[in-house]
């Protein structure tokens, strides 16, 4: 028996939808802003200053260009302002600029200032709703329904994270990152805290997505077994949480530069593909849902 | 009063008649539509049936696109109609994703630069295609600048040579739209979503 309702693309036949507009540019924008306000939160809780920058220049040049890269008309880009009070995109962009400015304020002033200490509260604040907001983002779509799930923004929440973490230990390694003691010596068992938690998250996630009717089934279809599975299971999930997390266990952060480094990349390399493959699998329900067919 | 549509699906016979006479009116270059009839195959053989499907933008009461529209260029006009100010899209395409429908379209660079008949233009398209924006999301305007000339009927519902496509004011209870919907049992497509469209089936 053939497939009942079919995926289909331009043609004029009813049926699910690819969504084709977001892909690899809004991919990247989204894994640069998680990966960049993560590492900037654990710097402003390390008290790592150059850990601060290369978080902020991380979100401005890779998120931000990202963005400006992917718009239609890109110096209407502050138009994009207008309407916090609904749109996602808007409130993402405020949060990216209050983290801008607050973030390069705070690298300027004294740790002794009376202004730090808020400053660096205020700008991780920041820092957090542009690590998560792309979650609500995709959220509040009601169109894709694997998008539409809770699971999102707690997903963007622990990818953030373990980016962060992942790029305080690389930095750590690399000499660039001077730690405490009691510090440097927590991290590792963060990082494969992190992993088994965002393991535990895609798999709550997919399994939330088999019960998004009938768009969302055909959604996890095309992750689980249609043409994105050798990617989502290879590189999402093998390279990205299963090889990373086998790698910080069994060698870790003990194991040297060049071990970090693998681990490192092998992290951020999941980290960018679990996003650009969840875009890539969003499909629309056909538009006459109800009919029997 | 509020704008919309009923689609007659029984008498909808996939000529396409519509589709060509939106193009006409809002001057859309190739593969810009704001409006157009699918083909559904539903059952199995030898019990096989076949229904063409017009779509077209349902101007939500509820409207998905205008609530994620980061610069306010969807919006919403006291008579029901969601409409896109072209000068402040930035083409983010929140609206594209958003839409449930899947019924918005971006003009990507160089759509308006190039007409059906290889690389010189039409005077048609010349004229036509200067109304356009590159880089911005576009979608069907239920004739807007024909409501604001008093004409209060679309191009496509004009143009339907088996009358499947009926517009009128939905909140007129006299309506020929609202008698349908009361007689027929109109149904609103993706209604689970809560967006309240403003174009009812009939089936």
């Amino acid at each position: 028996m053939g497939r009942a309702i079919p995926l289909v693309e331009k043609e004029f036949v009813s049926g699910f939808r690819q969504q084709t507009e977001w892909a690899w540019l809004i991919a990247s924008a989204f894994f640069f802003g998680k990966v960049g306000s993560g590492l900037f939160i654990m710097s402003v809780v390390l008290d790592s200053r150059l850990g601060m920058l290369v978080g902020l220049l991380i979100v401005l040049v890779g998120k931000g260009g990202a963005h400006f890269l992917y718009l239609g008309r890109p110096w209407r880009f502050w138009r994009g302002m207008a309407r916090p009070n609904s749109a996602w995109i808007a409130r993402g962009i405020w949060a990216m600029s209050f983290m801008m400015a607050a973030g390069f304020l705070l690298l300027l002033l004294p740790m002794s200032s009376a202004l730090y200490m808020p400053l660096a509260v205020f700008a991780s604040i920041c820092a957090f709703v542009v690590a998560v907001y792309d979650g609500f983002l995709l959220t509040s779509s009601p169109a894709i329904p694997i998008w539409n799930s809770a699971l999102m923004p707690v997903l963007c929440m622990f990818y953030s994270f373990l980016g962060g973490t992942t790029m305080v230990l690389f930095m750590k390694h690399m000499g660039f990152m001077q730690l405490d003691e009691k510090f440097a010596a927590f991290l590792p068992t963060l990082e494969i805290g992190l992993l088994v938690a965002n393991l535990l998250i895609v798999l709550m996630f997919l399994m939330g997505s088999i019960n998004t009717g009938s768009a969302g089934r055909e959604s996890f279809d095309l992750l689980v077994k249609g043409p994105y599975a050798l990617p989502f299971f290879s590189l999402a999930i093998g390279v990205g949480l299963v090889f990373t997390l086998l790698m910080s266990v069994f060698g870790g952060a003990h194991a040297g530069a060049g071990t970090v480094a693998l681990i490192t990349v092998a992290d951020l390399v999941g980290h960018f593909f679990i996003f650009f493959l969840l875009l890539k699998i969003g499909v629309f329900k056909p538009v006459l849902g109800f009919l029997k067919i | 009063m509020r704008y919309g549509m009923v689609v007659d699906l029984k008498r909808c016979v996939g000529c396409q008649a519509c589709t060509v006479a939106c193009k006409s009116e809002n001057g859309n270059g190739p593969g810009i539509m704001y409006t157009k009839v699918l083909d559904q195959v539903s059952g199995e053989y030898p019990n096989v049936r076949k229904q063409f499907v017009p779509v077209l933008c349902n101007h939500c009461k509820n409207a998905p696109c205008q609530r994620v529209c980061p610069t306010g260029a969807t919006y919403k006009r006291e008579d029901g109609l969601v409409l896109v100010d072209h000068d402040k899209c930035m083409g983010c395409r929140a609206c594209y994703v958003a839409c449930p429908y899947n019924n918005r379209i971006f003009l990507k660079r160089g759509k308006t630069k190039s007409g059906y008949y290889g690389k010189e233009m039409t005077p048609y398209e010349k004229v036509k295609y200067a109304e356009h924006q590159d880089g911005i999301v576009e979608k069907c305007k239920f004739c807007a600048h024909r409501i604001d000339e008093g004409i209060t009927e679309t191009s496509c519902s004009q143009t339907c040579p088996a009358d499947a496509r009926i517009f009128g004011d939905l909140d007129d209870p006299e309506s020929k739209v609202s008698r349908l919907i009361r007689s027929r049992g109109g149904r609103q497509p993706l209604c689970e979503d809560d967006t309240d469209p403003s174009v009812y089936y009939l089936d």
